[in-house]
């Protein structure tokens, strides 16, 4: 009924804009590829296309992860240290690719061990209600310690067969023409995942109780759902997803090193943020996630074409996430205001 | 609420008023201070007695005592860039970033200069220093623009600032470890005075400058109480983009006299260095008594906190354990800090209180 | 009031009873020996003065504290504690005083969330869901829009999602905790009826408000508590107005207007003129004179609080004057109204005002910290304790000491160390929201009597509340606002509260 009193340029744009800013996030998407196009033609090809892809497989995974940690009013720094630990250890225990149990298996017992150390993480937050930022800084110090002091700090070359064979697996393969293109198969497990975290958050009393829990905590109490059940819960799922991330990234880079993955986690908090996720909890989706993941690699894809280095990247990451947040920031303080237009006298 | 033993009798006129003329010192968040004080000195001598008792040879040689010493100094300084930031309620994710882009330009600077002309180079040392720490201190007031001007949260604004600094780092040293820092603060860097490091009375010096910083000027009690509620102070006219740009300008400076720490102790600079010390540093925040929702600190607990986790460090080296298996005790301590506090809270809450509890004053849940 | 009869007869088995609750905070006592039967098709009129513990009760009833004694029986059958979904489960919903909304979900949504949480589903479906919210909207006469995210409603359209909520599961029993503190007239008038629907079938329910002719109007049965203890509980037919309130407060009726006449100066202190802030409140023009103590008031949601909040910077205005002392001033922020010599007591003590894990002296010191400085760095510690000093003493605030934190005291004590905080500051015009919520009868008395003392040296006094008693006792004049602008200035005997309560829910 107060529609017409907001601004009034504001109820067009609202709604390409969508709830959390994926349309705005979609535009800049186009914007971004029309410009890069411009700028160097050969960028505007299946081959690039596909790259991108590939390069956001591990991140999209984890963005998820990191994803209904935000949602639920968190925040999830060592989801990288379990993907390691996970995979690794799942390599390990392969006899460093002697023995293959099959890629089920491996994958299962990944999910295993990423279940039991989200459910540390789970547990400790959930229990005594502490900042979880510092519970998981303090876990992932423990994660990635027990991982090299304890389990190995080795570099594994040879995968099992199972994994390897899935390493040079493409979905699809275009060759010739001097550009050979291809889709890694690993694309397919990651839609899927996507698709049912989005169903999950959207369709189930969890994912309901995810965003009620975000929006107000107390009132999810008194609501009756269980906060402490569904907090643990979340953190055993972001704790399965980080260790499938963890194997997809030993998949693709047909090595485990368990050096590898810990100084990501901020890429990928970013990306989440940038995706429209808001860091005090209540908001945030799969489809803005997807889109803010897809921002970054297709910037830090852009930076090598255009020249810049690399190293570039994270002030690149930094600057995206300033402006990112905050626009968020700037438009928070004028919705609160607009919130107060709406107080006005009920007819 | 055991408060009975060291204090006047509050509750007479008399006893009350010359509690308060104790000073403001004596005035603010005593008893809280008080308590994370004790922990600390009790945990530092048990540390200390513990790793003598298993390895009294190495742990008690003086070169080891003296390596504690000299290693806490930079650990310190950030640890209390950190506390400052915890203390407004948020924190500095950005500060070692700081401390080697501080590194890393006096280091370029000097380098540059000394290769034509060093007496010239160390002539201008000092304006060299002061430039790298006006860069810090830019870089914190970046931080303070984003989250007190912007309102961005602490957490992602730090963040990307540390991610700017530390992309603008590795560019500019192509990744690589840079030598050639200035040798005379390497020198300065070995001197002692009565037995004890210049590096660790600087530390001190650090210390009690910004205890009275919070302790006893309008600004430290704005930040205490920035912290506490930043509702209740925006209520009260407390101007939170003054406190918090102060704030993070002050945490950014510290990490800049970090900077120059790192390369007086050790004359290499690098974009990676210390890459293990934000945790640590937040460790060291919180063991010392500093609530990461915010509101209370104590620069002492930190100090304290510092040369604990340095103690055990070198113990961890003295029983030939590695750099993982600290990083693991790190993150024990970190857990269980936390996990008493909030036992410690809900009880003393549970006991003395009047009131329902608050369900407007959610307890330390949620992001800083 | 006797036409909406209770359905009579046999008062069987209460669909819910408590017996002897007790429940303490530390060492306060909330509720002591109370009881409580609620009959199917009854509204219950559960009354007290604030902090009386009416809160406490409810939160027991549906399971969000435990109780440290007593029992709870539903149809007959003892429950020794609840939880809240057992609570719900067992068809007990509750109104919350705060709402208890989601912001970041729909209207729709919350309206239904919490009977799908009760059903154990696991399965959440908007567009089955839908329905249901849509029936009860409907059957509510309501406009209320669907797929609008709750934290972008007005306070009454929330105020009106949580009561659909309340109705929209088959509860057994509802407790309404001030369900009309934002509603107009009509709302309200549609809200009984559909209270009368409930009763016709079957549902018990709880009925808490201080509007007391209200609760008169709507209830059958009658319980009334002071100080966490059960006075008297009987049905509503034997109680009036008047009796009402002396059990509530338990002294005579007091509504007498307890104000000196001051001679006002020509020049006011403060002269607002046409002030507005879009969408908040519109041309709004009072003087307030040195001396004087005027009321603002008006339903939740009207403008009331907004008035102070613009006036304090906190919302600047969009157009219009103000006026301190005959000098015009630009209120762009806390920091000009502070400067100005407005000071501010807000609504929400225990975030807007204090900082309660700090000490007594911290929070007096928070408003004046720059006042209190000694060269250009430091504190002066002399001045700050001698002030500390003086406002904890003038205060009369009951503690053990200045270091104890805020956290620790009771709701008027803390409430005198907000007040503490803005003398600190000598303001020229002082500014209070909701000055005795939560407070106890006696802290009231008294801190109603500094706002007289302080008027009588001179200040100008701003009091926004809803309390009519309150009005009527301590203000010399009472602007009435409605859906955003001053639609009545009563004066003199026009000061009563029939003529306040009539006017402002309009």
């Amino acid at each position: 009924m107060s529609e017409t009193r907001t601004l009034p340029r504001a109820s067009g744009l609202a709604r390409f804009k969508g709830a959390n800013n994926e349309g705005v996030l979609a535009l800049v998407l186009v914007v971004l590829i029309i410009g890069m196009t411009i700028i160097s033609p050969s960028f505007f090809s299946v081959g690039t296309f596909f790259a991108i892809l590939r390069s956001s497989i591990v991140p999209l995974v984890f963005a998820l992860a990191v994803l209904i940690v935000i949602i639920s009013g968190g925040i999830d720094v060592s989801f990288a240290a379990i993907a390691i630990f996970a995979a690794y250890t799942a390599v390990k225990l392969t006899g460093s690719g002697n023995f293959d149990p099959g890629l089920i298996a491996i994958v299962l017992f990944a999910c295993l061990i990423g279940a039991l150390l989200g459910l540390v993480n789970g547990a400790v937050i959930a229990r005594f209600r502490l900042s979880t930022l510092i519970v998981t800084l303090g876990t992932q110090g423990i994660f990635r310690g027990l991982l090299v002091a304890y389990i190995g700090s080795r570099y594994i070359a040879d995968l099992p067969g199972s994994m390897s064979a899935v390493s040079t697996s493409n979905l699809i393969s275009l060759e010739g023409g001097g550009a050979n293109a291809y889709l890694h198969v690993l694309v397919v497990p990651v839609v899927l995942l996507c698709v049912l975290i989005a169903l999950m958050l959207r369709r189930t009393m969890f994912g309901r109780g995810i965003y009620a829990l975000g929006g107000d905590m107390e009132a999810a109490r008194r609501a009756g759902f269980s906060v402490v059940r569904i907090q643990i819960a979340l953190y055993v799922l972001a704790g399965v997803l980080a260790a499938l991330a963890g194997v997809f990234h030993v998949i693709l880079g047909r090595n485990a090193n368990p050096q590898d993955l810990v100084g990501t986690e901020l890429d990928i908090i970013a990306a989440v943020v940038l995706g429209g996720a808001s860091i005090f909890g209540g908001r945030g989706s799969v489809l803005g996630t997807v889109l803010g993941v897809l921002l970054v690699q297709l910037i830090n894809n852009s930076l090598i074409l255009v020249g810049v280095p690399t190293a570039w990247q994270r002030t690149a990451v930094g600057v995206l996430l300033v402006i990112g947040v905050g626009i968020q920031a700037i438009s928070a303080k004028r919705e609160s205001k607009r919130v107060l237009v709406n107080d006005e006298v009920k007819e | 609420m055991a408060q009975t033993s060291n204090k006047p009798d509050l509750r007479t006129p008399g006893g009350f008023n010359a509690q308060i003329d104790n000073g403001m010192g004596a005035m603010l968040g005593r008893l809280t201070r008080d308590r994370s004080v004790v922990r600390m000195l009790v945990l530092l001598v048990a540390a200390f007695a513990f790793f003598t008792l298993l390895r009294p040879s190495i742990f008690l040689n003086p070169l080891n005592l003296e390596n504690i010493a000299v290693s806490a100094p930079e650990i310190g300084i950030l640890a209390i860039a950190m506390m400052l930031a915890m203390l407004t309620g948020g924190i500095d994710l950005s500060v070692v970033a700081i401390a080697n882009f501080t590194a890393i330009t006096i280091t370029t600077l000097y380098a540059g200069l000394a290769a034509g002309n060093p007496g010239q180079a160390n002539s201008l040392l000092p304006l060299i220093l002061l430039l790298g720490l006006a860069l810090a201190a830019v870089a914190g007031w970046f931080n303070g623009f984003l989250i007190g001007v912007i309102g961005i949260t602490p957490i992602l604004a730090t963040l990307a600032t540390m991610q700017i600094l530390n992309g603008i780092a590795v560019v500019w040293t192509g990744g690589q470890t840079l030598y050639g820092a200035p040798e005379s603060l390497s020198v300065i860097a070995k001197t002692t005075i009565a037995g004890v490091p210049v590096l660790f009375l600087f530390f001190l010096l650090i210390a009690v400058v910004v205890a009275v910083l919070v302790n006893v000027t309008p600004l430290g009690l704005k930040l205490q109480l920035q912290g506490a509620n930043p509702v209740a102070a925006r209520y009260s006219g407390i101007g939170s983009r003054g406190v918090l740009t102060s704030t993070y300008v002050t945490s950014g400076l510290l990490g800049g006299l970090a900077g120059i720490v790192f390369i007086a102790r050790n004359p290499t600079a690098s974009a990676d260095y210390g890459s293990s010390y934000v945790l640590l540093v937040i460790v060291i925040a919180v063991l010392g008594g500093t609530n990461p929702a915010g509101g209370f600190a104590t620069v002492a607990g930190v100090v304290l906190a510092t040369l604990t986790l340095q103690v055990v460090s070198s113990g961890f080296n003295a029983l030939r354990l590695s750099a993982y298996e600290y990083s693991i005790a790190q993150g024990v301590i970190l857990i269980a800090v936390m996990v008493a506090d909030q036992m410690r809270f809900r009880a003393r809450r549970r006991k003395r209180d009047l009131q329902p509890p608050v369900p407007a004053a959610p307890e330390t849940q949620g992001k800083s | 009031m006797t036409s909406s009869n209770p359905p009579t007869g046999q008062p069987g088995v209460p669909v819910l009873e408590v017996r002897n609750i007790s429940k303490s905070y530390g060492g306060a006592k909330a509720l002591e020996g109370v009881s409580l039967a609620l009959q199917a098709g009854h509204v219950h009129c559960l009354a007290g003065e604030n902090g009386c513990g009416k809160s406490t009760l409810i939160k027991i009833i549906s399971g969000a504290e435990r109780p440290d004694g007593g029992e709870i029986f539903i149809d007959g059958k003892p429950h020794p504690f609840m939880t809240p979904s057992q609570a719900i489960k067992e068809g007990i919903q509750v109104i919350y005083q705060d709402f208890s909304l989601f912001p970041n979900l729909t209207v729709a949504e919350n309206i239904v969330l919490t009977s799908v949480v009760a059903k154990r589903s696991k399965v959440f479906s908007a567009g089955k869901n839908r329905p249901a919210a849509e029936r009860i909207v409907k059957e509510l006469g309501l406009t209320l829009d669907l797929d609008k995210d709750v934290e972008r409603l007005s306070v009454a359209d929330k105020q009106l999602t949580a009561i659909c909520r309340a109705l929209v599961s088959e509860a057994r029993v509802i407790i309404m905790d001030e369900p009309t503190t934002a509603l107009t007239h009509s709302e309200v008038a549609r809200l009984f009826g559909i209270v009368r629907k409930l009763q016709d079938r079957g549902v018990a329910l709880v009925f808490v408000s201080h509007k007391l002719e209200e609760a008169l109007q709507v209830s059958q049965d009658l319980t009334i508590l002071r100080n966490g203890i059960h006075v008297v509980s009987g049905p509503t037919t034997g109680f009036d107005r008047r009796s009402l309130i002396k059990h509530m407060t338990g002294r005579a009726v007091n509504e007498t207007r307890l104000i000196t006449s001051p001679q006002l100066e020509e020049r006011p202190v403060l002269s607002v003129r046409s002030l507005s802030v879009s969408g908040a409140f519109h041309d709004v023009s009072f003087d307030l004179h040195r001396g004087e103590i005027l009321g603002i008031t008006g339903l939740l949601g009207s403008g009331r609080s907004e008035i102070a909040e613009s006036l304090f910077g906190v919302l600047p205005a969009d157009s219009g004057t103000v006026e301190v002392e005959g000098k015009t001033v630009r209120v762009r922020s806390i920091d000009d109204a502070i400067r100005a010599g407005i000071g501010y007591v807000p609504e929400d003590r225990l975030t807007q005002g204090l900082f309660l894990e700090k000490s007594i002296a911290d929070n007096i010191i928070a408003g004046s910290v720059d006042k209190h400085r000694r060269g250009p760095v430091l504190l002066d510690s002399k001045k700050v304790s001698s002030s500390i000093r003086r406002l904890f003493d003038q205060l009369r605030i009951k503690a053990p000491n200045v270091l104890a934190p805020v956290r620790s005291l009771s709701g008027g004590n803390a409430q005198r160390v907000v007040l503490a905080k803005w003398l600190a500051n000598q303001p020229k015009v002082l500014m209070l929201n909701g000055p005795t919520v939560g407070v106890d009868v006696g802290s009231k008395e008294e801190i109603l009597a500094v706002l007289r003392e302080q008027a009588g040296n001179g200040m100008g006094v701003l009091v926004i509340s809803d309390d009519v008693p309150e009005l009527v006792t301590v203000c010399n004049r009472v602007l009435i606002v409605r859906q955003g602008s001053v639609i009545d200035i009563l004066e003199g005997d026009g000061v009563n509260g029939t003529a306040i309560e009539e006017l402002m829910a309009a």
